[in-house]
């Protein structure tokens, strides 16, 4: 039992989701409960066992990534796809928008100011008065559970010449009774009209005709009777989406715990600014959540103003102070009438832009962002809208999660009845939304939607094909290297490619997609975004790579230098090969090594381009008898035809005899019809010796003459001539050889 | 050699016993066996040293010209690089006075020197990158023999831990020896005769004192008399080969010693090759030989698979057959080559008849001409394309009454050696087509070389040749998908090495080589072009990419010379091919690129988009042996790091030593690759396949474990023994 129990408190159990746990933790169904007896304890203890192992590791890291989350976001939820409906602003309008409107807008807004025709007015419509020294209450009626409040509107005007300071007024604009703690978790809240509101007329923001007022601001002042004092909070600012489960939990403890003390009338004050001194709008409509300090001598000391919160020395977290303080919740509206209701602050968007950041600190958080609903915001009645939040989570849709650990051969269940993710406590208020995220957000895990009659299962198991690679944007971890301005002007960069826009198609949201599916369905899940934003390295040295060396591949050779030398080392080493055939073999070699033969009808081709790349050099080493003998063994193979043969041997007829031309030029330089001469002798006899000497038994004197040691000199001081003479010579010969075939 | 030479020049006992010449006088030769043995040390070491000198020397030149090399090549990259417009490497290079740099100042003790100063010049922080072993790039896979040597104990950290140590112990076990074992006392043939050389000079020196050497110089001067071939080098006092028989036991006794070195004599001598070795034919002492010599060398070498000459990939390379030539390559000789050609040496229009003659000149040597059966109905060479017929034409001249001019032209005539063994050479591929042959002799005209013939009596040889094609396509189409089928649903799932088979005798039965391992007979193979066993290649128009394809379907890559329709026979230069099947082959792959992976290491990233199942490279290595892999393996396991690649039963590729730049492709259990053992021309690659459509700058996974299970589920390998 023991086990079970912790797991359901959510205090040391992995899956104990968030300090929530009370309220919205899971409990065990009583089948579970009931089936573990006592004899069974070793077994539970074991299963317990498999269980943690199979989740504790992953949840732990979610609750840490869940609290990081909180304080340095990443990214806001609100901004994902999915989660549309907890953005609060929509974007009809840029349908309509057109760039003139701006203008438009600007010039609108100037006249405005100008002639200031703010012509609505702020409603006020107070929620309550939290305070853990106060005790909940259902109805405001009661005396004892409703404090006092009073608004005042300050306006600050311009110093005069005479004025020490600031001349300031306050103009008093009521006094209500609000409900000290409501009980809003719960849900049961009096009818929406019933609550406290109060109207501040236009006309107070009008100029007033003695001074040119400066500045408007609020000052919500609460008399708390016989009140307990505690702890007064700083000011403090900050979002914080769970607010009010802090509060919840922080007061119900805080109770216990906090040293009471009884006094007569605590007076709480809180500023706020309506129009700063430029005269821009600082408060929206909203729900708002104000954190109020008690009234000493000076109410309201500008010099505490900081963005941290300290309590008995300590710094608090920024979510912190919102459990801790007193807190006034109210509900502000510009109606254009006070009967009507009105969208003042909407003709103004550009002046409230950076209303939240260009504030100096108030004690106020703006809490539309998270609980006002997307669409009908502003339009419908703040009290409805509530209702219909809060009836969500009530409709009793159950979320079964079934653990499912050991190979999947042991499960566990456990339910919630909200949409909340049991992992970072967010409130995906939709179903569709709360299996987007877990899917997205936790792939730790492998979720699989089964449709249940009470609401949803989810089949929780752990995803053995996580491998923690990062599937993200690879821009967004390694930063280009390098420098993008060089000393001698603009150089080229790695191109990396940012995605501006991007819009996959998106499938229609529906359950079925978290149905479990078959394989090879992982591919949708694919970063859009690609690029090489990294540093590559070359293979062999391990130098970087250049950006301007991108382009070619430089370590991809078919014949690698190591390569060459181990064939031609490798051949080197017969000792029953003559030197001739190593010659040539190793010519070939290093010939079909660069060019990667790979097909037995591509071997005429390589023979001839053989002996037109390597000829001059076959003829110079005077290894033609062995390229002969190479081409017959080919031949022997079956790889080349005779024709090749013929054709290889008259090109290196052609060079030998260009190379002896050659050498009978630089003999002869006065000559000059040498030319034709050779011509004709080629043409008369093609398959003699050019070679004067006629005695073929003295072979190697000839060759040797032939191969021509000046050859390359020749060739480079020639080779104008040389090639257009090598050119006819080839149709001589290639004729020749036709007529012959 | 430490016992040898510890055992000091003490007593003649021990001297004794090694010595098997009985020695004339019992005092003189101990004596001066001694002074010998001591020579021997002291020559021995000396030479020793002198070795190793020249090693170091050798040495130091490689690296010097290694650095040299490297210059150059920086050099020329530099030159190159300074026109382009480039980023050059950031240098921390700031200019001198830069306020708030600090100095460093070096103090001596020693008031006469100043201290020194100069500025801190901080260097610019560089990211550390991955280790990286050093390793050879490849594009092709290399074939590696056994190491039965250990070549190192691989390096497991500076304390050596105790299992470890067990580890050591088991895996020198494994290996025959570890290299390097047995330096000292090592004596080799060049260090004995060099030995023998020094020791000699003292003979001369002393040989007017010792009497026995005087014998021994008579016998050498009759050894002399027997080897006239020999230099004057005589062979010198056998005291010197008991001493060093006495120094180095296990080198043999003095006899054996002897006949060593008179051996190791021999080499220098130029005209001493090895029996199957020829002279070069372009060189000076060409001899006449058999076509066979001729062309031994360039038949038992080249390697018809590879199209090389002692390739990297296969040991074994068939000689050709050459009985079996494609009948159409010979062509006649219509014409006559010239005025002068042989053709027309008979009346001036007869050079037609001569094709019907049969030996016409029977005197020459006609008597061992066997009768050719076809010869009569087969030669019309008018129509020499005709195919199947005897391509024997016998051109000789109806009229014997020439025969004795020729015959004195003949022997006018000189045949060098080379030219004769190229004319035997040539006749075996032209036959009797002697103006070819003469062209190609380039020495000789066609008359002299026919002349040249008649005297060689190979006028006739001609091969035989067999009939055409049998118009059985259909009909093995059909059998090949069942043939295809059952070899990937045979029980047995193992995949053999291709060898090509050779039995001359009987076709490819259940016998041959290539059946009993359930592979197709390739072109490679000496049997039959119709063979049964044949994989005829594939008649696709389309992409060969899907099972349609019977190459794709057999996990063959087109073979360019069966498969002429498919594409992949054509464009060789381009690297757009229609037929998809044949990228592993032309090395069409994609270009990769090397950086630190994001999981471990360095990984491999693809430079260009690719679409699924796209070819992305090969994975090439050094082809071991299983019994090696396995002793690769266990010193892999060890590392954490291994490039082993099960490629068939036979064989597994390491890229540990050689390889392309995918070996640093990491392991990932939800991969973007697979990889893939192919067929290729007879030989098992491995293909890394996308697994899905891939982006540009993507790292490259394959999963390491399912690349045995693909291959399992494509060829059906099976490994019981885990490699990596």
């Amino acid at each position: 039992m023991a086990p079970h129990k912790q797991s359901s408190s959510g205090g040391s159990h992995p899956v104990g989701f968030g300090p929530g746990g009370k309220a919205n933790g899971f409990y065990q169904p009583s089948s579970a409960v009931a089936a573990a007896k006592k004899p069974n304890m070793q077994l539970i203890q074991d299963d317990h066992e498999l269980f943690l192992q199979a989740f504790e590791k992953p949840t732990q890291i979610y609750r840490f990534l869940r609290t990081r989350n909180l304080i340095a976001p990443i990214f806001l939820h609100r901004t994902l796809t999915y989660m549309c409906h907890r953005n609060s602003r929509n974007n009809t309008k840029r349908k309509t928008f057109k760039v003139d409107n701006l203008l438009f807008k600007v010039e609108k807004m100037r006249g405005e100011q100008e002639t200031h025709s703010l012509a609505s007015n702020l409603q006020l419509t107070f929620t309550g008065f939290f305070h853990k020294a106060g005790k909940p209450s259902q109805d405001c009626e009661n005396e004892q559970n409703s404090v006092s409040l009073e608004v005042l509107l300050i306006k600050v005007c311009h110093k005069k010449r005479k004025d020490v300071s600031c001349p300031v007024k306050q103009v008093p604009t009521g006094k209500k009774q609000v409900p000290l703690n409501p009980d809003m978790s719960a849900g049961v809240q009096a009818k929406p009209g019933s609550f406290p509101s109060l109207l501040v007329p236009s006309s107070e923001f009008e100029p007033s005709n003695s001074h040119m007022v400066k500045s408007y601001s609020l000052l919500l002042r609460v008399l708390l009777p016989g009140c307990t004092q505690t702890q007064i909070n700083g000011l403090t600012n900050g979002e914080n989406h769970h607010s009010r489960d802090f509060t919840e939990e922080v007061v119900n403890r805080k109770r216990r715990s906090s040293s009471l003390r009884e006094e007569g009338e605590t007076t709480f004050v809180a500023q706020m600014t309506v129009f700063d001194k430029n005269r821009r709008l600082q408060l929206l409509d909203g729900e708002y959540e104000v954190s109020m300090q008690e009234m000493e001598e000076c109410p309201i000391s500008k010099k505490r103003a900081t963005w941290e919160t300290i309590l008995d020395g300590k710094r608090l977290p920024p979510f912190e102070s919102f459990s801790q303080g007193p807190t006034l919740q109210f509900t502000l509206r510009w109606t254009s009438d006070s009967s009507d209701r009105s969208t003042a602050p909407v003709a103004k968007p550009l002046a409230t832009r950076n209303s939240e950041t260009n504030q100096d600190t108030r004690p106020c958080t703006l809490r539309s962002t998270q609980t006002l609903a997307l669409k009908e915001s502003v339009n419908t009645d703040m009290q409805t809208r509530r209702e219909q939040i809060s009836a969500e989570p009530r409709q009793k849709l159950r979320i079964l999660y079934q653990f499912q650990y050991n190979n999947n051969t042991r499960q566990q269940t456990e339910a919630r009845d909200d949409l909340h993710c049991p992992w970072c406590t967010l409130n995906c208020r939709k179903l569709y939304s709360l299996l987007k995220h877990l899917k997205l957000s936790h792939s730790r895990f492998i979720f699989n939607y089964v449709p249940h009659p009470k609401g949803a299962k989810i089949e929780v198991s752990i995803n053995e094909c996580y491998d923690g690679s990062y599937a993200g944007n690879p821009q967004d971890i390694h930063s280009q290297p390098g420098f993008a301005f060089s000393r001698n002007g603009p150089v080229k960069r790695t191109a990396v490619t940012h995605v501006l826009v991007c819009r996959p198609k998106r499938t229609k949201p529906s359950l079925s997609e978290f149905l479990e599916l078959e394989d090879g369905e992982r591919e949708l899940q694919r970063t859009y975004i690609s690029g090489h934003n990294r540093l590559y390295f070359h293979s062999d040295s391990c130098l970087p790579l250049r950006p301007q060396e991108m382009e070619v591949d430089s370590e991809d050779e078919r014949d690698p230098d190591w390569l060459k030398e181990k064939t031609v080392k490798q051949i080197e080493d017969f000792t029953d090969v003559n030197e001739g055939e190593k010659e040539i073999m190793k010519l070939w070699n290093l010939h079909a090594m660069k060019h990667g033969f790979i097909a037995d009808n591509q071997m005429n081709e390589a023979c001839l381009l053989f002996a037109q790349n390597h000829g001059a050099y076959i003829v110079k080493q005077n290894l033609c008898r062995n390229f002969l003998l190479h081409l017959i063994s080919m031949h022997d193979f079956n790889l080349v035809s005779t024709l090749t043969i013929d054709q290889a041997m008259a090109q290196l007829r052609l060079i030998r005899s260009q190379a002896t031309q050659r050498e009978r030029d630089r003999q002869e330089d006065e000559e000059e019809e040498e030319e034709e001469d050779w011509e004709t002798a080629v043409e008369s006899q093609p398959e003699l010796d050019p070679d004067p000497d006629p005695d073929p038994s003295e072979y190697k004197p000839y060759s040797e003459e032939t191969s021509a040691g000046c050859l390359e000199k020749e060739n480079q001081e020639e080779s104008g001539r040389g090639a257009a003479t090598t050119e006819r010579m080839l149709n001589k010969q290639k004729l020749s050889g036709s007529v012959l075939n | 050699m430490e016992e040898t030479a510890a055992a000091d020049p003490t007593p003649g006992i021990d001297a004794a016993p090694p010595t098997p010449r009985p020695p004339p006088s019992p005092f003189a030769p101990s004596r001066s066996l001694l002074e010998w043995r001591r020579r021997v040390k002291s020559e021995y070491m000396r030479l020793r040293q002198l070795k190793r000198l020249k090693k170091a020397e050798e040495v130091k030149t490689l690296f010097m010209s290694n650095r040299q090399k490297i210059e150059q090549q920086t050099n020329l990259l530099n030159t190159e690089w300074s026109k382009l417009r480039i980023q050059s490497i950031p240098l921390s290079t700031f200019s001198g006075s830069m306020p708030g740099k600090k100095m460093c100042t070096v103090e001596f003790g020693f008031p006469g020197f100043k201290s020194q100063a100069i500025t801190m010049r901080p260097l610019s922080t560089v990211a550390g990158i991955p280790f990286m072993y050093s390793w050879s790039p490849l594009q092709h896979n290399f074939m590696v023999e056994d190491e039965t040597f250990l070549h190192n104990i691989p390096y497991m950290g500076d304390e050596v831990l105790e299992q470890d140590e067990a580890f050591l112990e088991e895996l020198i076990d494994n290996y025959d020896g570890v290299h390097g074992d047995r330096e000292g006392g090592f004596i080799s043939d060049e260090i004995f005769k060099e030995l023998v050389e020094a020791l000699s000079q003292y003979s001369d020196h002393e040989e007017e004192e010792e009497e026995e050497a005087v014998v021994a110089a008579e016998a050498a001067g009759k050894k002399e008399d027997e080897r006239v071939m020999r230099r004057s080098s005589k062979i010198p006092n056998d005291k010197i080969f008991t001493a060093i028989a006495s120094m180095f036991p296990y080198k043999g006794t003095t006899e054996e010693l002897k006949e060593k070195y008179k051996d190791l004599l021999e080499p220098p001598d130029p005209v001493k090759l090895p029996p199957l070795c020829t002279p070069n034919l372009d060189g000076p002492f060409a001899k006449s030989v058999q076509r066979e010599q001729s062309l031994h060398s360039f038949h038992t070498l080249f390697c018809r698979r590879c199209f090389k000459y002692d390739c990297f990939l296969h040991p074994f390379h068939a000689t050709p057959n050459v009985y079996k030539r494609k009948s159409k390559e010979i062509r006649m000789e219509t014409d006559p080559c010239g005025v002068d050609c042989f053709l027309l040496q008979g009346p001036k229009n007869l050079w037609i008849r001569i094709c019907y003659g049969h030996r016409g000149l029977g005197d020459d040597g006609g008597s061992s001409v066997p009768p050719e059966g076809k010869e009569g109905d087969s030669d019309h060479e008018t129509t020499s394309s005709s195919e199947g017929n005897s391509r024997c034409q016998t051109p000789t001249k109806l009229r014997s009454g020439d025969d004795d001019g020729e015959q004195q032209a003949c022997c006018v005539v000189q045949w060098s050696g080379a030219e004769e063994s190229l004319f035997r050479v040539l006749h075996g591929t032209y036959f009797n087509n002697f103006c070819s042959i003469a062209r190609l002799i380039g020495t000789k005209n066609c008359k002299e070389v026919y002349e040249f013939a008649v005297k060689e009596v190979l006028i006739h040889r001609v091969p035989l040749e067999d009939g055409g094609i049998s118009p059985q396509k259909k009909k093995r189409k059909h059998r090949l998908w069942a043939k295809i089928q059952l070899k990937k649903d045979s029980s047995s799932n193992q995949v053999y090495n291709y060898q090509p088979c050779d039995h001359p005798d009987h076709p490819c039965d259940s016998s041959c080589p290539c059946v009993m391992t359930q592979n197709f007979c390739e072109k490679f193979c000496q049997c039959e072009h119709e063979c049964q066993n044949r994989f005829p290649g594939c008649r696709c128009k389309t992409q060969c990419n899907t099972k349609q394809c019977p190459c794709y379907l057999a996990v063959r890559e087109c073979d360019p010379d069966l498969c002429m329709t498919c594409g992949a026979a054509d464009h060789w230069d381009s690297k757009v091919v229609s037929c998809k099947n044949c990228s592993i082959q032309r090395g069409l792959k994609k270009h990769l690129l090397l950086a630190p992976s994001d999981v471990a290491g360095w990984g491999t990233f693809i430079k260009e988009p690719v679409q699924k199942n796209e070819f992305i490279s090969e994975y090439c290595g050094e082809l071991i042996s299983q019994d090696e892999a396995d002793r690769r393996g266990r010193i892999y396991d060890k590392y954490m790091s291994s490039f082993l690649f099960n490629l068939n039963n036979d064989f597994v590729v390491d890229a540990t030593r050689k390889g392309n730049k995918i070996r640093f492709a990491n392991h990932s259990v939800n991969p973007n690759c697979y990889a893939k053992v192919v067929m290729v021309n007879g030989d098992h690659r491995i293909g890394i396949f996308a697994k899905r459509a891939i982006l540009q700058g993507e790292e490259l996974f394959f999963d390491y474990r399912y690349s045995q299970a693909d291959a399992l589920k494509y060829v059906g390998i099976e490994r019981e023994v885990d490699v990596t």
